[in-house]
Order: C-alpha cells, then sequence, then structure tokens
C-alpha cells in the first residue's frame, strides 16, 4: 500500500544522495520503517482488545465459559498452520532478494493458502462454538472473545489478500520499485499476525481464566 | 530553468494542456483549477486546505460555544431546550478537539515540517491526501448528524453507560463514533507519514539535535498520535458493537464495567491533550527566537522536556478518574506522577522566558501571541496543580473551575499558539502579510474576550457549579459577590469578545487578500529553512536542497560573528534575497515530482459511505466497501507520475521529460 | 477564629460562621497566622456566596481538604504572580530600542537546573500530604453510621438498613426497628461520621455536597464508600457532577444533619405506622387517586387498598432504571422531583436554610405544614411532570427501553384529581 513511487521520485535526483534510490537519513526506506511505525501502532490495538477480553474472560454464566467450548486439538493445529505460513514467509522473502520471481511466488501462494487454512479453520470454529451456543452476544465472555479473535482473523484475511495481490503484481510485473522490498514489508506484517496470534493463543485459549 | 514532472506552480505556463477528457483512466495533471487542489497530493496544498477546513470547523465550534454561553448568561436559561443543550457541549469539544486543533496542527505540519528539515514533500503524498480526505469525511459524517435525527449527547469522553441506547436512542452517538473512526485514519496514516518523513527525509547535515523545534514538537506528537488512536480506535469498536450489534461491553446488568471504557477513553485522551498542545509549544519555541533575535534557550532541554512530556503523559490517564472509585493506591500513584509532568512543562516556560532574556523583542502580533500564551497557558498549568492534588480535585473535578482550567490550557495554549503560527507563517504560505495593525486589535479582543470567559469560570467552579449542566438556578448561586449570577453573565460577555476577536482575524485575512502588496521574502529575519524558499513556495519547495550546518541554518548563512572569544559581534552577510538568488542559479535539473492523483479522494470517500450504511441501512455498506476495493486496486496500480496520455494533446514522452520553465 | 476575619460581611447565614472550629489537623500559631493571612490575601470573601461553594468547609473531610488546597491555591499563585513578573520585567526591559544582536548562546546549564529543582523540591513537598491525605479520605473504618445511596435518572434515594443490633445509624428506634426509604434530603446526625455506600441502577452519577466533602462517583454495578461529617445542624447542598443524561442538571441533593435528640425524633417519625386520611375528606379522595395514579411507581408503605390489602408499587415493570421515589414521608422532606424543587414556599424555606443551628432541627422537623406548602411547584409536577423536568417519557422515544420511562411520564390528570392529590399528599410525614 505503501507509496514507493513517490519517496523514490524524491529521492532520486537529491544531489547530496549517493546515487541510491534508497537513499534517506537513516538509511532504512521509508517503507519499511512506515510498516514498522504501523505495527507498532497495531500492537496497542490489539493491546486494547486483549486486555478487554483479560477483563471479562470470566463474566460468563456457569456452564457458558471456555472450558465448555474450546476444542485445544483443533486450535493447536491451526495455529500450527499458522506458524508454518510464517516459514513459508520466509522462504519467499529469501526467494524474492535472490531475484526468484518463480520460488517467490511459490511461496507466496503457500502461505496464502495456509493463511486461508487458518481463516478457515476459525469460521468452522466460529460456526461450531455458535452452533453450541455461544452467539456473539451470548455473554461479556464471548463478546469479547469474538471481537478479540474476530479483530485477528480480519487482520489474516487483509494478509492473504495482501500475498496474492503481490503474487498477481509480480506475475503482471507491476511492482515499481524493489521487488524483493515489497515481499518483505507484506512478510513484516505476516509475521506480526502471526506473534499476535501466539500471544492469543497461549492468553485465551492454553491459560485457563 | 527546471524540469518537473508535475505542473509548474500557478505563475509558469505550462507547455503542455491536461486531457480535457474527464475519466478514471485519465490522471488529474491540472496546475490550476479547482482539479488542481481536489486530486492535489502536494503537501502545501493539503496543508492550506487542512487549515481552512480547521477555521472552518473553528467557526462552527465557536457559534456552538456561544450558543452555550447564551443559554448560561441567566438562570434557567431558556435558548436551548436540555437535549440541544447536551448535543451542543458534546458536539462543541468535539469539533474543537477532533475537528479544529488536530487538524490545525496537521495544517502547520503538512506544510511546515517537510520545509523545515529541507525536504520537497512528505514520504507518502498520496497517503498524505487520503488523510486529508478522510478527516475532510470524518468532520463533515459527523456533522450530518444534526440534521438526521440530532447530534451525540453523551459529552465529548462519552462515558458508559450512558452512551448505550436505552439512554441516548437517537443516531448522534453512532455518527460521533463512526465519524472519529474515519477522522482517526487520517491521524494515524498522517502520524506514520510524517514519522517516516522527518526521521528519513532531512536535508544533509541535520541532525536530530539540529532540527526545528517545530518539528520536532510534531514528531513526539506523531508518536503520541500512533499509539493513542489505536487504544481510542478500540474503545470505539466496542461502542459500535454495543450500540448496533447488541455486544454488553458496558451493560452493567450483563455483568460489564462502566470503568473499562474510561480507562480506555483516557488512556487515549491524556495523550491527547498533549497531541493538542505540544505543535503550539513547538510554534512559540519558533516564534519567540526569531523576534527576540537570539536562539531558543536550553533547545536540548526543550527538546527533551518535549519527548519526557511525551512518556510521562502516558502514565497520568487516571487523573480524569479520581473521582470514579479507584483504589487510594491507584488515586496516590497517578496524583504524584501528575505532579511529575509539571516538571517538564515548567521547563518550557522558564525556557521560555529565558530566551526573551536579553534579546532584541520586536512585538509582532505573532510575537504577542506567543507572549499571550507563556501567560495564559501558565495560569492553567498552575489551575492544573491545583488538581493534581487528588483530594482537591474531589471538589474540582466536572466543576467549572476543571472547565476553566482546560480552556486556559487549550485556548490560551494550543490556540493563542495557533493564532501565533497564523501570523508569523501567513506571508510564507500567501506572499501577503497580514496587517498588523488589525493584528494587534485581534489580539487585545482575544486576550481580554478569553480571560472574561474562561476567568470567571475558577469562581463559577469554585463556588459549586458542575460543568454540563443546561440551566443553573438562582437558589444555589448564592448572593455575595462570588456569586454565580454576575460571573456567569460575565464570561457569557466575555465569550461574545472572544467571538468577536476572532471575527477580526478573519476581516484581517479578508484585507490582506484584497491588498496587492506582496510580503517580502524574509519579512521577519527568520533563522530556520522554511524561509529559504520564496513565498509562497515552488512547488518543489527548494531549488537546491540545503546541506545544514547550523540549528538556525537560515540565520547562520544570513549573519557572520566577527567577535573574538567572548565578545560577540554579528554582523549581515547576506540577506534573504542573495541566499535564494544563489540557489536559483545553482537549481537542480532533474527535480521528480509525482502526480495528483483521483484514488486518495475516492478511497476516503467510501468511508463515510460504509459509515451511513452501518447506520441507515446496511446495504450501503457492500457498496461502500466495492468503492474502497476498487480505488485500493486503482492506486497500487497507479503510476507515481502522469503517462503521456494524461495530456491533451498526449505529450511525446510523457510528463516526466516535461519541460517546463519555473518561475525561477 | 482566622475564618470570621476573612468574612466579616458574613452574617446571614450565621449557622456556619459564628462558631467554627479550628482547622483540624492545624494547631501551631504560625499555620494559624498564614491561614488568615493568606485567605485575607488571595480570597478575601471567597468563602460566602453560593450553597455550593468549596471554599467553605462546613464538616471534618471538607475541611481536611481545604486545608491541604489552600496553601496549594497560595504557592500557584506565587509562582504565577512571579512568572507573570519576570514576563512583563523582561518585555520592558529587552525591547528592541536598537540594541545590537544579541549572543547567539544556547542556554545555561545552571539556570536549567535550578528550575527544574525549584519546581521538582515543591512538588515533592505538596506530594506528601497529597498521599496521606488520600488515605485518609478514602478510609471508611469505625463508621457510627452507614447509610445506602442509589443513583438513578435523575434523583438519589437514601436507604437506611438496620444493622445487626437492631440500630439504624446507630440510633435505636423507639418502637420496632425497620429500613427507612427515603430521597431528596439524607438526614444525617451531627458529629458522627456517616459512612455512605453508593451505586447506582442506570448510569454513572457523582455525589456531591461540596461543603461536606469532595466528590465520588456512583457506578452502576459498583459500591463505592465515602464518608461524611456535618460540625452543625444545617442544610448542605449538593448536586450530581457527573454527567447523567438529559436532566443532569436537575439531579441534586441535600444533606440535612440534625443534633442527636432531633435525629431521633426523625427516625422515630419516619417509622411510625401509616395512617389513612379520615374518611370523607378530600385528602381520603386522594388516597384513592393516589392508589388508581401513582402507586404502580411510588411506594407508601402501610397503605392498603379498599380490600384492606397492602399496596405494594412495582416501578421496575414501568420505569427502565427500576425504582421510584418512596413517598410514605414525603412532607417530612422539603424537596422533591431529585431535589430540584422546594415543597416549601420561598419564604418558608428560607426560614428553614437560615436558622440558627441550635433551632434548626425543631424547624426541620415541622416539615411541610400546609400554609408552607409551594402548591404551584407541586401542581405543576403533577399536572405534567417531564414539561417541568426533561425527561425521557414521550412513548414515540421508549422503543428502546421495552416502553419503559426513565423519569415520570405525562398522566393527563385532571384538575380534580390534583387537588385531591395534593390534600392526601401533605398529610404524609
Amino acid at each position: 500500500m505503501a507509496d514507493t513511487a513517490v519517496h523514490d521520485a524524491v529521492d532520486e535526483h537529491d544531489d547530496h544522495g549517493h546515487g541510491d534510490v534508497h537513499h534517506t537519513s537513516t538509511g532504512l526506506s521509508n517503507n519499511k520503517l512506515a510498516m514498522w511505525l504501523f505495527l507498532g501502532s497495531e500492537c496497542l490495538l490489539f493491546g486494547g482488545l486483549i486486555s478487554t477480553y483479560m477483563l471479562y474472560r470470566g463474566r460468563h454464566s456457569a456452564n457458558g465459559g471456555p472450558d465448555q467450548f474450546w476444542d485445544i486439538p483443533f486450535t493447536s493445529a491451526s495455529s500450527f498452520v499458522l506458524l508454518m505460513s510464517s516459514l513459508t514467509m520466509v522462504l519467499a522473502v529469501t526467494a524474492a532478494k535472490r531475484k526468484d520471481d518463480r520460488n517467490t511466488n511459490l511461496w507466496l501462494t503457500v502461505t496464502a493458502i495456509l493463511g486461508s487454512l487458518f481463516v478457515a479453520g476459525q469460521v468452522y470454529e466460529f460456526t461450531t462454538f455458535y452452533r453450541e451456543g455461544l452467539g456473539y452476544t451470548t455473554s461479556l465472555f464471548s463478546s469479547s472473545f469474538y471481537t478479540l479473535t474476530g479483530f485477528h482473523g480480519v487482520h489474516v484475511s487483509v494478509g492473504v489478500i495482501m500475498l496474492l495481490a503481490t503474487v498477481g503484481m509480480i506475475l503482471k510485473n507491476r511492482i515499481p520499485g524493489d521487488k524483493a522490498e515489497v515481499v518483505e514489508l507484506v512478510g513484516l506484517y505476516w509475521h506480526f499476525v502471526d506473534i499476535v496470534w501466539i500471544l492469543i493463543f497461549t492468553l485465551v485459549y492454553l491459560i485457563p481464566a | 530553468m527546471a524540469l518537473i514532472e508535475r505542473p509548474a506552480p500557478a505563475e509558469a505556463p505550462a507547455v503542455a494542456t491536461p486531457s480535457s477528457s474527464f475519466g478514471v483512466f485519465r490522471r488529474p495533471v491540472e496546475s490550476t483549477g479547482w482539479k488542481s487542489w481536489l486530486f492535489t497530493i502536494d503537501h502545501k496544498k493539503l496543508g492550506i486546505m487542512y487549515g481552512a477546513a480547521a477555521l472552518f470547523f473553528f467557526l462552527v465550534g465557536g457559534f456552538e460555544a456561544l450558543l452555550i454561553r447564551l443559554q448560561l448568561a441567566g438562570p434557567n436559561g431558556t435558548i436551548l431546550s436540555a437535549d440541544k443543550y447536551n448535543q451542543m457541549f458534546t458536539m462543541h469539544a468535539t469539533t474543537m478537539v477532533f475537528l479544529f486543533v488536530m487538524p490545525m496542527a496537521a495544517a502547520f505540519a503538512n506544510y511546515f515540517v517537510p520545509l523545515q528539515i529541507g525536504a520537497r514533500d512528505v514520504a507518502f503524498p498520496r497517503i498524505n491526501a487520503f488523510g486529508f480526505w478522510c478527516f475532510i469525511g470524518g468532520a463533515i459524517f459527523i456533522n450530518t448528524s444534526w440534521l438526521l435525527g440530532g447530534a451525540a449527547d453523551g459529552g465529548w469522553f462519552m462515558y458508559a453507560p450512558n452512551s448505550s441506547v436505552p439512554f441516548s436512542p437517537t443516531h448522534g452517538i453512532d455518527f460521533w463514533g463512526l465519524g472519529l473512526q474515519i477522522t482517526g485514519i487520517a491521524s494515524l496514516t498522517g502520524a506514520i507519514n510524517l514519522i517516516v518523513t522527518v526521521i528519513n527525509m532531512r536535508a544533509p547535515g541535520m541532525s536530530l539535535m539540529k532540527m526545528p523545534i517545530f518539528t520536532w514538537m510534531i514528531l513526539v506528537v506523531q508518536f503520541l498520535l500512533l499509539f493513542a488512536i489505536p487504544v481510542i480506535t478500540v474503545a470505539l469498536f466496542l461502542l459500535m458493537f454495543q450500540r448496533n450489534f447488541d455486544a454488553t461491553f458496558f451493560t452493567v446488568e450483563a455483568g460489564a464495567d462502566p470503568l473499562l471504557w474510561q480507562h480506555l477513553f483516557w488512556i487515549f485522551g491524556h495523550p491527547e491533550v498533549y497531541i493538542l498542545i505540544l505543535p503550539s509549544f513547538g510554534i512559540v519555541s519558533e516564534v519567540l527566537p526569531v523576534f527576540s533575535k537570539k536562539p531558543l534557550f536550553g533547545y536540548p532541554l526543550v527538546v527533551f522536556s518535549g519527548a519526557a512530556i511525551g512518556f510521562v503523559g502516558w502514565g497520568v490517564w487516571a487523573h480524569h478518574m479520581f473521582a470514579s472509585g479507584l483504589g487510594p493506591i491507584s488515586v496516590a500513584v497517578f496524583s504524584v506522577a501528575t505532579m511529575a509532568i509539571a516538571i517538564p512543562t515548567g521547563v518550557k516556560i522558564v525556557n521560555w522566558t529565558m530566551t526573551l532574556w536579553g534579546g532584541k523583542l520586536s512585538f509582532t502580533t505573532a510575537m504577542m501571541f506567543s507572549i499571550g500564551l507563556i501567560i495564559e497557558f501558565t495560569i492553567g498549568g498552575l489551575s492544573g496543580v491545583t488538581h493534581a492534588v487528588a483530594p482537591s480535585d474531589t471538589q474540582q473535578t466536572d466543576t467549572y473551575y476543571i472547565v476553566a482550567h482546560f480552556h486556559y490550557v487549550l485556548f490560551g495554549g494550543a490556540i493563542l499558539g495557533i493564532f501565533s503560527g497564523l501570523y508569523y507563517w501567513w506571508p510564507k504560505m500567501f506572499g501577503k502579510l497580514l496587517s498588523e495593525r488589525l493584528g494587534k486589535w485581534n489580539f487585545w479582543t482575544m486576550i481580554v474576550g478569553m480571560n472574561l470567559a474562561f476567568g470567571p469560570m475558577h469562581i463559577i467552579g469554585l463556588q459549586g457549579q458542575p460543568r454540563r449542566m443546561y440551566v443553573w438556578t438562582d437558589a444555589r448561586a448564592g448572593e455575595g459577590f462570588f456569586n454565580l449570577g454576575f460571573w456567569n453573565l460575565i464570561s457569557s460577555i466575555g465569550a461574545f469578545i472572544l467571538g468577536i476577536g476572532v471575527l477580526l482575524f478573519f476581516i484581517n485575512v479578508f484585507v490582506s487578500s484584497r491588498k496587492k502588496e506582496r510580503a517580502p521574502l524574509d519579512p521577519w529575519d527568520a533563522r530556520s529553512l522554511e524561509w529559504m524558499t520564496t513565498s509562497p513556495p515552488k512547488e518543489h519547495n527548494f531549488d537546491v536542497i540545503p546541506t545544514v550546518g547550523h540549528l538556525d541554518e537560515f540565520f547562520h548563512r544570513k549573519y557572520e560573528d566577527r567577535g573574538e572569544g567572548d565578545h560577540h559581534d554579528f554582523h549581515q552577510v547576506a540577506t534573504a534575497e542573495e541566499i535564494m538568488a544563489e540557489q536559483e542559479a545553482n537549481a537542480d535539473q532533474h527535480i521528480h515530482l509525482p502526480s495528483p492523483s483521483y484514488w486518495p479522494l475516492l478511497l476516503a470517500f467510501s468511508l463515510p459511505v460504509m459509515g451511513y450504511g452501518l447506520i441507515f441501512n446496511l446495504l450501503l455498506v457492500p457498496v461502500g466497501a466495492a468503492i474502497a476495493l476498487a480505488s485500493m486496486f486503482g492506486w497500487s496500480l497507479e503510476p507515481h507520475t502522469a503517462s503521456p496520455a494524461d495530456y491533451d494533446p498526449p505529450t511525446p514522452q510523457g510528463g516526466a521529460e516535461l519541460e517546463v520553465s519555473t518561475n525561477g | 477564629m482566622s475564618r470570621q476575619v476573612t468574612q466579616p460581611e458574613k452574617v446571614r447565614t450565621d449557622l456556619i460562621q459564628t462558631e467554627l472550629p479550628t482547622p483540624r489537623s492545624g494547631g501551631s500559631r504560625l499555620r494559624t497566622a498564614a491561614f488568615g493571612l493568606g485567605a485575607t490575601a488571595l480570597l478575601a470573601s471567597c468563602a460566602s456566596d453560593a450553597p455550593q461553594d468549596t471554599w467553605a468547609p462546613e464538616g471534618k473531610y471538607a475541611q481536611d481538604i481545604h486545608n491541604l488546597q489552600w496553601p496549594i491555591f497560595m504557592i500557584a499563585g506565587i509562582v504565577g504572580v512571579i512568572v507573570f513578573g519576570v514576563v512583563l520585567f523582561v518585555v520592558i526591559k529587552f525591547k528592541d530600542r536598537g540594541q545590537p544582536i544579541p549572543e547567539q548562546g544556547h542556554g545555561n546549564a545552571l539556570i536549567e537546573y535550578v528550575f527544574i529543582a525549584i519546581p521538582a523540591l515543591l512538588l515533592a513537598g505538596i506530594a506528601v500530604p497529597t498521599v496521606a491525605e488520600v488515605i485518609s479520605l478514602n478510609d471508611t473504618d469505625n463508621a457510627d453510621c452507614v447509610i445506602n445511596v442509589t443513583g438513578q435518572q435523575w434523583w438519589w434515594e437514601y436507604d437506611y438498613p438496620v444493622d445487626a443490633s437492631n440500630n439504624i445509624c446507630g440510633f435505636a428506634p423507639t418502637g420496632d426497628a425497620a429500613p427507612i426509604v427515603t430521597s431528596g434530603q439524607m438526614v444525617i446526625p451531627v458529629g458522627a461520621k456517616v459512612v455512605i455506600r453508593g451505586t447506582s441502577r442506570d448510569v454513572i452519577h457523582s455525589f456531591w455536597v461540596p461543603k461536606l466533602n469532595g466528590k465520588r462517583d456512583m457506578v452502576p454495578g459498583r459500591v463505592h464508600t465515602w464518608n461524611f461529617e456535618a460540625e452543625q445542624p444545617g442544610i448542605y447542598a449538593g448536586q450530581c457532577a457527573e454527567f447523567c443524561g438529559l436532566s443532569h442538571a436537575n439531579m441534586r441533593m441535600e444533606i440535612v444533619a440534625l443534633d442527636d435528640a432531633d435525629f431521633q425524633a426523625w427516625i422515630d417519625n419516619q417509622l411510625e405506622p401509616y395512617q389513612s386520611p379520615e374518611a370523607g375528606t378530600l385528602a381520603a379522595t386522594g388516597e384513592q387517586t393516589f392508589i388508581s395514579q401513582c402507586s404502580r411507581c411510588h411506594q407508601i408503605d402501610g397503605l392498603t387498598n379498599a380490600d384492606g390489602e397492602l399496596v405494594v408499587a412495582s416501578p421496575e415493570q414501568f420505569v427502565w432504571s427500576g425504582a421510584a421515589p418512596n413517598l410514605t414521608n414525603l412532607m417530612t422532606r422539603n424537596t422533591f422531583a431529585g431535589a430540584s424543587w422546594d415543597l416549601l414556599t420561598e419564604d418558608c424555606r428560607a426560614d428553614v436554610w437560615e436558622a440558627p443551628p441550635a433551632e434548626f432541627g425543631a424547624k426541620y422537623l415541622e416539615g411541610v405544614t400546609k400554609s408552607c406548602l409551594n402548591e404551584i411547584d407541586l401542581k405543576e409536577w403533577l399536572r405534567n411532570a417531564p414539561a417541568k423536568k426533561p425527561m425521557y417519557t414521550d412513548p414515540e422515544s421508549l422503543a428502546d427501553t421495552d416502553g419503559k420511562t426513565r423519569g415520570m411520564p405525562y398522566l393527563a390528570l385532571s384538575e380534580d384529581q390534583i387537588n385531591e392529590l395534593v390534600a392526601y399528599l401533605i398529610e404524609r410525614k
């Protein structure tokens, strides 16, 4: 999403530069810095949602709590899938750095598939919970659970779209500037979403209320 | 002669004309006319539009304030119904905080940060435009609630559960929450953009400690925004789910804790206070040195104290909640932390005063607003110390004493600083000076007005009048010198004087716009880089990116110290005109700037569409989402500069090779 | 003592001023002198005027807060004057009179450190007593009297529980003990440490009677405690301080302090059994009107219907917040509708409010007599309550509250019914 083109344009003819398209005061590219800042901001977003969940996790009817609904083996499996997608993401980034478009696309696609699997798992999980009687408005616990994990799910979905868009743009050769950097940026986002899930999985599923 | 990709500034006739066929596939490349503003991604044009919109909402918020003061001028006021009054004070605060002071700071930041650091634009110009249109979209969205069933009526901090549907059945709060989400996107994208710009795009030689203080304060503010906005985002989402999807985050019967909202709101809300005030601190720290002909006293300390305020500001939010029933331990801790934050704030006052000390002071309107800020903000700061003391705060919170306090801080601080900046930078932005004579009138009516309007509120509050009451009665007014009747009336009169003061500013703008006379290149004998270019600056800001060797680079290019040892003897060695001429002679030959774009505007437009959808008809949500997706698609495929086909007749090589002359 | 120096013109509200004890925590003459000087210099007559004056403490807790805050106001004032003085001096002294361009120095470390140290020390000095006072304000141990306080849109309910030893608020009722439920005015014994346990039935309200203590929010789902102790008999005005919706401005409260004998009498009176109006009087008709029109929401303890069954109100079916004021002894209190209007005419009200402490109790216990009844406001209220006090009662606006009102709705009472009700209500004491 970042405006790669622009800073290139602004910097390109900076007479004091080193002729390097990516010359900046810090040496870090604008896009990467922006992504890091964005992720910093996201930390607070998930911080707020996680705090809300932690406050309300115990507020449910006697038999409407996590113990009645959690399916730890299933969620562990889908967490594992998401973790693996970080690995494939790393492979995509290394391939992009080698300027190996074929493998970049391959691993990006695999990552997107793994991410979609995770989202599908979440949809399945939500449907099951819902059928077992845990609606969005059933209790404070359910509202804050669905809100937290829902927000995360949306983030994963956005990530999948970003991955696929990147694949498409690489195929069509429509990426302006440095391809490897774009892949790396998507990777940063992806790893972040992954790390947040590890936190959510631990706090929500593993640690008993 | 210079090569620029973006069409030349208004004064210069462009060789190529934009294509006359208006289509999605042709890029807007106009350099004049309304399209050049609507689709611009130039940080200066966006800055001006931010400023114009903010000043418009300043008038709206001021109008709301006058209605409030009319209602309270006498006992049992009947100008407004209770319902309308509650909407009025909610929207007054919302407008002033989110639609005036914040975007006004964004206006200055957008316009001057790139100029002050010697850059040609911000890091992400299209995102910059997107942010601006989000702000406009959100602002209009919130204000349409007046016409669509009534505005929000829960007070600007919208405490739960009073914000739930049973207690506020109109859509006002929905408009408010969704609108703030949209303006929040503007703040967040703006924050990321400006941080990257400041960190990455400084002119060669400009280390962080040689950066102009205004830029520093803006940097601190952007970090505050970066981390504060997501917190209010969470709170607003919870509120939206509560109101629109029957969640029970704030429903006590379901076991919810209403204090959750207060914590989330104030974790955002307290940094927000510094988000409002620090840009003005930056402006004042620019203006005082210029008109004292001295560098800012203790520049590093002002920087560090600004950063310290930014950090400690995260640890004091609960001082808004001293009466809400936190345990004594938390109250004591937050009370002490709040006192601690007075120290870096005090440092600023001392440093400003010491900047004046020993200077060569000229009292321009900008300077007077800055000195006014020192005085008025000190009053606000000191009353702040009295309610940092938690026990006395239990008497003062939610009374007019608090209203007095934050108006001294926000009007006496933020807004006086903004006006100082307007007078100081006006010639830079528009090439014309505002009238100093009218300016002095403007200053004094505003100072008299604000002290008459907000000063008596100290008394009113200490005499026990709570805030947010649509009427007050004689039964609780007393009869002595400090009776509520007299002081409420004075406060209302003061508000109208203040209103006249504000009007004088707009009259001044009008009068100056009719004047033909151009402002000199360097009317104030200024010190920082934004003055080292034409007024208004060329589209590409600088013909040559300056190399910086000093904190006050421009001053040191103009003056030379010929003294020896401890003896100083400054002589002017160059005029601004000479420096300009030298730059133009050595102008960069290849300046590439990105072209305007439809997509930021269109993407921002999709957000209020989705907002209306959430409120009135969910079918609109996918429509908005489709617009958003389409514009994101268009955006990511759009090259950063226009293609030949965008011009009429199509240029042989396209914009990139288009040769146009600049006015240099 | 020093207070009289500061408020010589204050004669009218003599119940406050005649014999106010010296600040409790202060002893030394130096301190007293400083207090007098400071108060005289800064706030020559601040401690007069409005009934909710935060600078005129009349009870222990407000006094403690005041003892803490006045030196801070003084320090702030002095710092302010110094800053203004220095700025003024600088502005005059360093005006551009053609002097050479000053040295371009970047500061002076010594000055900086000094000006960090001074405020740091000042604030440290303020912090210590602040923390101590925070702890003491929140100390609710050793209560003499406990009252449950509940806020709702837009009035307060006071509920006096019967404790394990059959006492109410530390007093043994002469007859059988039963909980007392009242509203508008909270009656407390003078000199007793009264702890309120407060909560809310709807949104957040804030309980604030400035002359007795600072404010404390009353949050639904939570119980917050707060202390009161009055030094003299009298009425102390207060107001809801947290924005609580439409009629926030009309949500007031009053604390009435009575000395022990009067308080005992008040309790006994509150617990007296219900007496029906004499048959055949207007009031007797009014009783029937009350049963048919008002008793859905308003409880009058002991009221029976024609079949001799107790009439029990069920406000939870009609009012969103779930309660309406108990009117059993309405005319023993001086206010109605969230203490926003007086049941006493202006003159009678002034008579009670301005009575000297020694006579106050007797005057208050008289309650509302026929000649003193403020019929105008009361009848206006009965005629159309939401027109007098903005409330959510319009049927069209009740979709989101299951048709329940927030506040008293328009009842379409006839003038005859209103007269009957007034005749009936005047006997409720």
